[in-house]
């Protein structure tokens, strides 16, 4: 599956280099893939908490931790979701434990090592601005 | 700049009206924005249906006047009208891509379809309730950021 890379406004800034950012269904809500940012530098796939309470997925027995995300303490809380991403062409979709965490400054989610980056060989094309998602074999 | 009063008078479905820009945008305040399915004008920072400004300005029911007459109708009172997917030049309102369409919405959450923003709030649930509502499906949801740690999404240390 490939994607080009996507440009959000930065405000107080002219623009803002596009980056990869892919759109993710979680837990089936098809009507609302979520925004989410391919992070290498995070350990685990990480989303704001809205996006399970729109999910409808419980968190109150979820193992909970702290940490920083951006600069600013929050509270994640752990549950096995499925996620699916698509392009034109194919459709991909897997379980993984998500962190969702609350407060979630970040206008996105992001997707890390753990659930992410462990499921694909993730190509990134940086100058021709594209990346590309293989999954892996089990 | 206080804005500039511009007043028409048009017949629509054999009756008389005298419209103002200054009752459109007052007139849709409060309204949901419909799904658009091809043309659009731009209020404030929304984009409604043209069918759907006129029926709230006159009354009248949709099925009483075309898409065309309310397109035609509103950009003479001043308002950018625009065509879903058909690029930037449709639209008479200024540049419509990249990450400029989005700057209108900073602090909001979007459900982007087609390119286009397809419906705007201030929270996530409210996209997804207009969404479900209006069987819609979005291509992607996201917040417009505010700021530079939304915009940056730092990773997690």
């Amino acid at each position: 599956m490939r994607f080009g890379f996507r440009a959000i406004p930065d405000p107080g800034h002219e623009g803002i280099r596009p980056r990869p950012i892919v759109d993710v269904v979680v837990d089936g809500l098809d009507i609302a893939p979520f925004a989410c940012l391919l992070d290498s530098g995070a350990t685990a796939v990480r989303l704001g908490s809205h996006v399970a309470e729109l999910c409808g997925i419980e968190l109150s027995d979820a193992p909970t931790q702290s940490l920083a995300v951006g600069g600013a303490l929050v509270t994640a809380c752990m549950s096995e979701a499925s996620l699916r991403v698509a392009d034109a062409h194919q459709t991909y979709e897997w379980s993984a434990p998500v962190w969702f965490c609350e407060p979630w400054a970040p206008s996105f989610g992001l997707l890390g090592l753990s659930g992410f980056f462990d499921r694909f060989t993730v190509t990134i094309a940086s100058y021709e601005e594209w990346f590309e998602l293989a999954p892996v074999s089990a | 700049m206080a804005e500039k009063v511009v007043e028409l008078q048009v017949r629509i479905a054999g009756k008389l009206f005298v419209l103002r820009n200054t009752n459109v945008t007052k007139a849709l305040l409060d309204a949901e924005p419909e799904p658009i399915t091809s043309h659009f004008v731009v209020l404030g920072t929304r984009r409604f249906p043209p069918k759907q400004v006129i029926c709230a300005l006159t009354g009248l029911d949709r099925a009483d006047f075309t898409t065309h007459q309310a397109r035609r109708t509103l950009m003479r009172l001043g308002f950018a009208a625009g065509r879903r997917g058909a690029g930037p030049s449709a639209a008479t309102g200024g540049p419509d891509t990249g990450p400029d369409r989005l700057r209108p919405f900073v602090g909001q959450w979007v459900a982007i379809k087609d390119q286009h923003v397809a419906y705007a709030a201030d929270s996530p649930h409210r996209v997804v309730a207009w969404l479900a509502e209006h069987g819609q499906k979005a291509d992607s949801v996201f917040r417009v950021p505010e700021d530079e740690v939304a915009a940056t999404g730092l990773a997690p240390l």
